[in-house]
């Protein structure tokens, strides 16, 4: 069985997670140290064709600096002839805003805690100079212990200096301070500070403060702070988020002064973040410089693949009692008994075993990667018949293989199962003292 | 309308909570997992509750018989993870799973619900004697029980490195046991673990029972 195993240096990369405009994103691990990461590729030709060099560096450098544990975190760039490659963290909580989206309005006090951290992060980037501008919810991952992850830096900049005036507005219009729409010169992290509000409005009420069908309604509303709080924000809340929603710049709370408000503090434990590393940009310039003896690996290595591997939590899953699903599946069988056995032969003579034994029986085989589908007419004639097997590593030279019936009638798998396992007898372990297919033979006959 | 009143009342048992209030927020916990079921949600569940509750013993109550043979379709037969789910559905330890405690307990379940919440609930599942640690005995216990229910045997050595093969890999600091921090770790590199701990179907149930979504649209209509 050969396998395709795709490397970039020393990341082996698996399954697409997403999709965009100019990059794709990958699921990849460290082979060195087992790490998962997102490996964001883009086309160099595309980055030149849409002039985005500048940009893409910008944002590469930015995610170094403004090193938080509540952003994604930028390991690496790498590129070879072809293609650049961001290593990113790899969230795997999903994003706020399907979170939103699914289960409808956070508590005031789930939605407390994400916004602290949010303000915590956003704090962080502007004592380094950099503004955000494009918080939205879609922007806000969660990681695997439910904390707030902030991705994305696309658009933001070290100084105003950058700013390209051709842009009528930067970010999400219904997330956008009124000074942005205006398209005046303005302050980012006073702009930042309104989108937070937003974004706790967003959390606290399950929908958008500013949502018209048309545009002109829309920037009206923004610029005038139109907006009505739900029955269910509590006063304390609502004074809150009005000073936030503050449509003039000059008068709107800042984050120093947000810290100190009593709603803000409830429960709040301030980040400690580690001392300020040294930023290495070595290898964002070197990417960028087209340094032709820098370029990574890119590999597909065809490797002969062993089974998965299976650890002793991952066998405890597939016990009957973990599953719940019968409380709900009212058309299901009555309940099969377990069907596995384990044998103490190379992975691939059991495969081998498995093969013959069902070609004699009349079976087609269907195998890949030490997973094998049997398919056959019952032995009634009354339909069609299919088992899967599958074979795992569960200690060095001990295997388990879990057999399962995928369709067919219950009753003529068992009887398929004793068949079968009475012919696979001499590749099935048993302890010592245990009669050579005596179980076997006795079931058979009740 | 008032056939569906009258039963509703008659169908009211120890322990029942008004859909409302099981869907709503609650404003002091963090991670209430009823936050991960609508009201027809918690209407269908009460159904199926119904149901569960009334299978052997006509209480209202679902007892650990009822679980067993929702389960097994076998009231009788013993399983330890299945005792383990049992006990911790029932959050009161009275020894009966009343309807919010089974609403409560199955929104970890749910498809939305948080990923935190499912990686603790199987730690506390898989930590069988309650000492906050999941313990190398323990480990080997559930990796024997599910060898019996397989009508599987292996030697002790091949137990002994089964069971150690896991803990070195989850056992960062080595002290012989898996903590909470370790735990997370560890389900972090090996997502299919907390597999078991989504039904899809509680995104589906008001399908599963649609007279119950009809009654809710009625109760609506009358708001």
């Amino acid at each position: 069985m050969k396998k395709v195993r795709r490397k970039i240096g020393k990341y082996e990369v698996g399954r697409t997670i997403g999709e965009g405009t100019f990059a794709k994103v990958k699921f990849a691990r460290n082979s060195e140290t087992g790490d998962s990461v997102a490996i964001k590729i883009m086309a160099k030709t595309t980055i030149l064709q849409h002039r985005m060099v500048e940009q893409i560096k910008r944002e590469i450098s930015i995610m170094k600096i403004v090193r938080n544990p509540n952003i994604v975190r930028l390991h690496e760039v790498l590129a070879s002839q072809t293609r650049i490659y961001i290593i990113l963290e790899f969230v795997m909580g999903g994003e706020l805003y399907d979170k939103i989206v699914q289960q409808g309005k956070l508590s005031e006090n789930e939605s407390r805690r994400y916004f602290q951290q949010l303000i915590d992060t956003v704090d962080h980037c502007h004592r380094k100079g950099v503004y955000h501008r494009d918080l939205k919810p879609e922007n806000l991952l969660l990681d695997a212990y439910g904390n707030l992850k902030v991705s994305d830096f696309g658009l933001s900049a070290l100084t105003k200096q950058g700013v390209d005036l051709l842009h009528t507005t930067c970010g999400t219009p219904n997330y956008v301070a009124p000074e942005v729409l205006s398209n005046r010169g303005y302050d980012g992290a006073a702009a930042d500070v309104w989108s937070c509000g937003v974004i706790l409005y967003v959390l606290m009420a399950g929908y958008l403060p500013f949502e018209e069908a048309d545009l002109p309604t829309l920037y009206r509303r923004i610029n005038a702070a139109e907006f009505v709080c739900p029955f269910w924000f509590s006063a304390d809340t609502k004074s809150f988020i009005q000073k936030i929603l503050d449509p003039n710049p000059k008068t709107r709370v800042k984050i120093e002064e947000i810290r100190k408000e009593p709603w803000f503090k409830k429960n709040y434990f301030p980040v400690k973040l580690g001392e300020d590393e040294q930023v290495n940009l070595d290898d964002v310039r070197a990417v960028f410089d087209d340094i032709e003896d820098q370029y990574v690996a890119e590999r597909s290595e065809i490797t002969e693949g062993g089974p998965l591997i299976m650890n002793a939590f991952e066998m405890i899953a597939l016990s009957q009692g973990l599953n719940l699903s019968p409380l709900f599946d009212r058309l299901q069988d009555n309940v099969k008994r377990q069907t596995r056995f384990v044998s103490r032969k190379p992975a691939k003579v059991i495969i081998s075993s498995i093969e013959a034994v069902a070609e004699s029986m009349g079976l087609k085989v269907h195998s890949r990667n030490y997973k094998v589908r049997l398919e056959g007419v019952s032995a009634n004639r009354v339909g069609p018949f299919a088992v899967v097997l599958e074979v795992f590593e569960v200690a060095p030279s001990l295997f388990m293989v879990d057999v399962r019936r995928a369709t067919g009638d219950t009753f003529d798998y068992h009887k398929f199962y004793m068949n079968f396992c009475a012919k696979l007898g001499n590749i099935i372990w048993r302890p010592a003292g245990t009669m050579p297919n005596s179980n076997l033979l006795k079931q058979m006959t009740l | 309308m008032g056939c569906y009143c009258s039963t509703s009342k008659k169908t009211e048992a120890q322990g029942y909570e008004e859909p409302t209030v099981l869907a709503s927020v609650t404003p002091c916990e963090y991670h209430d997992p009823s936050l991960n079921v609508t009201v027809s949600e918690v209407e269908a569940l009460h159904e199926l509750y119904k149901k569960l509750s009334n299978s052997i013993i006509e209480d209202g109550l679902i007892h650990r018989e009822e679980f067993q043979l929702a389960l097994f379709r076998n009231k009788n037969k013993k399983n330890l993870f299945a005792d383990r789910i049992f006990d911790l559905f029932d959050l009161k330890r009275n020894g009966v799973i009343e309807f919010g405690e089974f609403v409560r307990s199955l929104g970890v379940f749910h498809p939305n619900a948080a990923l935190e919440d499912k990686i603790t609930f199987a730690f506390r599942l898989y930590d069988l004697r309650q000492t906050g640690f999941i313990e190398r005995e323990e480990l080997k216990e559930m990796v024997l029980a599910l060898l019996h229910e397989s009508d599987l045997e292996l030697s002790d050595d091949m137990i002994e490195t089964i069971v150690d093969k896991t803990f070195s890999d989850a056992d960062i600091n080595g002290d012989g046991r898996i903590d909470q921090d370790e735990w997370k770790a560890f389900v972090s590199k090996h997502p299919s673990l907390i597999k078991n701990m989504t039904l899809p179907y509680l995104k589906d149930i008001t399908l599963a029972f649609p007279s119950f979504v009809t009654g809710t649209d009625i109760e609506e209509s009358e708001m």
